[in-house]
């Protein structure tokens, strides 16, 4: 039970009295040892940035900070006190709050009544005319401009969780907890978001940052905390770390941040679009993907990335310009026909629009081509359809007891993995892979990227589209760079750099 | 402190449910355990538990059905109507069965194809069929159709078993085989599941979604063929509120009233406990109306037991040492 907190201490705030402090935290769930003698100091003032691999204890240490969870040992101090957080509700009472990756709104609701709505203790009757200068008012000390008349529905990521931010102050939040909160966010709006959390810092508020985005914690963080397998491995200030060094002690190992992937040699033409539109949505879309080769897709959120796939793809058809497969052209107008013509889309939203969640994961492999695995009465040759999962398991190093499991008892990284078994086992000739790491950890994102190198040397043409950066440049033998619907700009490996592709993705001149 | 897998799957406490009110049957009944009493026992409710086989699909698919009982009204009356303008039996039946599949597919085209809930849609279908049935046949009741009709409803055929029952039996298996062996029955899970992940796998939603209503419209007709059979005569008001029956053995079978889970395992415990705790009630001479609120009692425990099971496991994982 001795105070742990052995590392080296953030030399500009070590002064200031802790806020929160998290003593020998102990969580095991059944057979698996969630978090192990973990200790945690946050003072006023600090962002202090949480990494580590899915699983590696983040979750768990949130959610007993937040009351969800009870430790089985240690104890938490609030302000040099000890407390017992029991619930979410009694959270909030000790100011302690948590923001999550997809905001936690009521649409129908407005942007007032989102940010008092955990304690709109007014009275029988509302006081809408004070509420809503309330939340003007917490507004315009965050400078941002929302209309705290309309509702949350329709509002943009970035302005949903600028509205749970103002809930948090509303509540005189002492702690900030925030998970994942730039994952769904262009780099733009995460620009604006971190303008409104060091403004935060600088009101004293402590702040517990998880990002599997290793540049944003540098550019952020005062204080940088790994975590591998349920432990703590460091504390360090982050001045004091390089993201080499924080992803060493992530995955045990050293490794390289994005490992360049050797260009693979291009084949024959495959794809071919032609001034490709959807009304209203994008247009002016022209490329050419070769055999062999990956087009990466940059472009903030909303540039209309995913919609040039979800048209190749068939879901949303285009309503304009041409599509060549092979030299011969097609109107894409539903998946099936997509699939038959050798495409496949994995989509970015893994839960919604990917995968079956309580079905197996062979069964969830074999969906887009049941046909294949049916017996002459239709019957499904469930052995058959296993020994395939067995295969891609092997293949994708897929981590399972089983393929029989649920695949929403999978990690994230695991999920992805079998979303792309999947779409192979269409074996397409274009692949679509839309974000195909977000929300992965480290380990299962450089198995990924592995992958694509593997798939493209095998002759696939892949489109990449990715709001990762680096990985669209390490990835791609090209980047298309959109912009508000419009194709900006196509450089060649050589010629993208962060610099250029983020110029054209913001709408700058490009030098011809 | 925890139960094995087995015990916690809701078909286990079905089977105990099943076991406890046999046992009280036999116990409390000399006459329980005779083959007329069981084949009494199923005759009586054969068309409710046919149409209950094929709203399991619809259910686990996400949707539900509210019309069946007024298709099952709409079929016969169609084939009362026809036979009696001189139609030979054999082309009136088809006509019955045909004005299933025809209430059916409008079912499936409004929810499928245009979009809305099924719900609101079945209920209009409730109603409108049900009007439909009634313009055909009035206040009138039908009957003289031939011998061998009545005899259908009515006269073992295989053994002591009803040419009902051996549908029933038949359409079990089917259903079984279809629901968990075919790559139909996977599009119903998968579908119930994550609709859009089935879209967006190729799978055709539209046309799944169609048949299934087509196929659950002529279900429900031959069912109420099967009901115009036993009966020997057709009223416009036949099997009206059969479809709360049908749906509540479906649910109180395990099936989540959420689509994408449940299976026809559970759905014929719960046919057996609902159609024995039935019949012992009769054989102890429970009036209707109390076996109506027993079932009723049953029902909301199968809504909240899992539930609460849920809840109760979750909260134990988060505190359990």
């Amino acid at each position: 039970m001795t105070p742990a907190t052995g590392q080296l201490r953030p030399i500009d705030t070590a002064a200031v009295p802790p806020v929160l402090e998290m003593r020998g935290i102990a969580k095991r769930f059944g057979a698996t040892q969630a978090l192990e003698d973990v200790s945690l100091t946050l003072r006023p003032g600090e962002i202090h940035a949480l990494l580590g691999e899915n699983g590696a204890g983040k979750s768990t240490l949130i959610k007993i900070m937040t009351g969800v969870y009870q430790p089985d040992r240690g104890e938490i101090r609030l302000a040099g006190k000890p407390v017992t957080v029991g619930s979410a509700a009694e959270g909030q009472i000790h100011g302690i709050a948590a923001i999550y990756q997809e905001p936690l709104l009521f649409p129908d609701l407005n942007v007032a009544e989102n940010i008092f709505v955990s304690h709109q203790n007014r009275g029988a009757v509302t006081n809408w005319r004070q509420m809503f200068r309330e939340a003007e008012s917490i507004l315009a000390s965050l400078g941002v401009a929302l209309d705290v008349r309309s509702p949350a529905r329709g509002l943009t990521l970035a302005a949903q969780q600028s509205v749970e931010i103002a809930k948090a102050i509303s509540l005189n939040v002492r702690v900030l907890i925030m998970d994942e909160p730039t994952a769904s966010l262009s780099a733009h709006e995460v620009a604006q978001l971190f303008r409104l959390v060091r403004d935060l810092r600088s009101k004293g508020v402590a702040i517990l940052f998880v990002s599997h985005r290793m540049e944003e914690v540098f550019q952020i963080a005062d204080t940088v905390t790994v975590f591998r397998d349920g432990r703590l491995i460091s504390t360090r200030p982050a001045a004091e770390v390089t993201p080499q060094k924080a992803i060493a002690d992530m995955v045990g190992r050293e490794m390289g941040l994005f490992q360049r992937r050797a260009a693979a040699k291009k084949g024959e033409k495959l794809l071919a679009v032609r001034g490709l539109a959807r009304a209203g949505v994008f247009e002016g879309v022209s490329f050419d993907v070769h055999r062999g080769e990956v087009l990466g897709f940059a472009g903030l959120i909303g540039a209309g990335r995913t919609d040039v796939g979800l048209a190749l793809f068939g879901i949303e058809p285009a309503t304009s310009g041409t599509i060549e497969l092979n030299g011969a052209a097609h109107v894409i107008r539903s998946p099936r026909q997509a699939m038959a013509l050798g495409i496949a889309y994995v989509s970015e939203d893994r839960r919604q629009l990917g995968l079956s969640l309580p079905m197996s994961i062979s069964a969830n492999i074999s969906l887009p081509v049941l046909a294949r695995y049916l017996s002459r009465l239709g019957l499904i040759r469930t052995g058959e359809e296993r020994a395939t999962a067995e295969a891609f398991r092997k293949r994708l190093s897929i981590r399972t007891p089983n393929v029989d499991l649920a695949v929403g008892k999978l990690s994230g990284g695991n999920q992805q993995k079998v979303m792309l078994s999947k779409w192979l086992n269409t074996r397409p000739a274009l692949l679509i892979l839309d974000e195909p790491t977000r929300g992965i950890d480290v380990g299962a994102k450089a198995e990924v990227h592995a992958m694509i190198g593997e798939l493209a040397a095998e002759g696939i043409g892949i489109i990449l589209i990715s709001s990762d950066l680096p990985e669209v440049l390490a990835m791609s033998d090209r980047v298309l760079v959109m912009r508000e619907g419009r194709q900006m700009a196509i450089l060649d490996g050589d010629s993208a750099t962060s610099q250029t592709v983020m110029t054209a993705a913001m709408g700058q001149e490009m030098a011809a | 402190m925890t139960l094995p897998p087995i015990l916690r799957r809701w078909e286990a406490l079905l089977l105990l449910m099943l076991v406890v009110i046999a046992g009280l049957n036999i116990v409390y009944s000399p006459f329980y355990l005779g083959v007329g009493n069981i084949v009494n026992l199923f005759q009586l409710s054969i068309e409710k538990i046919i149409v209950a086989l094929m709203m399991t699909l619809i259910i686990i698919n996400g949707e539900i059905d509210l019309s069946v009982a007024s298709v099952m009204g709409l079929s016969s009356c169609v084939t009362a109507y026809t036979f009696h303008a001189g139609w030979p039996m054999g082309w009136a039946l088809t006509a019955g069965l045909a004005s299933g599949a025809v209430a059916g597919a409008i079912n499936g085209f409004w929810i499928a194809y245009v979009g809305l809930p099924s719900l609101a849609v079945t209920l209009a279908g409730l109603i409108g069929y049900r009007g439909v049935a009634r313009i055909l046949v009035e206040d009138r009741a039908y009957g003289g159709f031939p011998e061998w009709f009545n005899q259908l409803g009515q006269q073992p055929l295989l053994g002591p078993l009803t040419f009902s029952i051996i549908i029933f039996l038949a359409m079990f298996v089917f259903m079984a085989v279809v629901l968990h062996r075919s790559a139909a029955g996977r599009l119903v899970y998968v579908m119930g599941n994550n609709v859009q992940a089935a879209r967006y796998s190729g799978v055709r939603v539209k046309r799944v979604k169609l048949l299934l209503f087509v196929a659950s419209g002529v279900v429900a007709a031959l069912a109420g063929l099967l009901y115009s059979a036993r009966l020997g005569s057709v009223r416009g008001d036949m099997a009206v509120g059969f479809e709360l029956d049908v749906i509540t053995i479906v649910l109180l079978g395990g099936v989540s009233i959420f689509g994408g889970s449940g299976n026809l395992l559970g759905v014929g415990l719960s046919i057996l406990v609902i159609l024995n705790l039935r019949n012992g009630m009769g054989l102890a001479d429970i009036t209707g109306n109390t076996q109506t609120s027993v079932i009723g009692a049953l029902l909301i425990l199968s809504v909240l037991v899992p539930n609460m099971a849920r809840g109760l496991h979750s909260k134990l994982q988060g505190r359990e040492t």
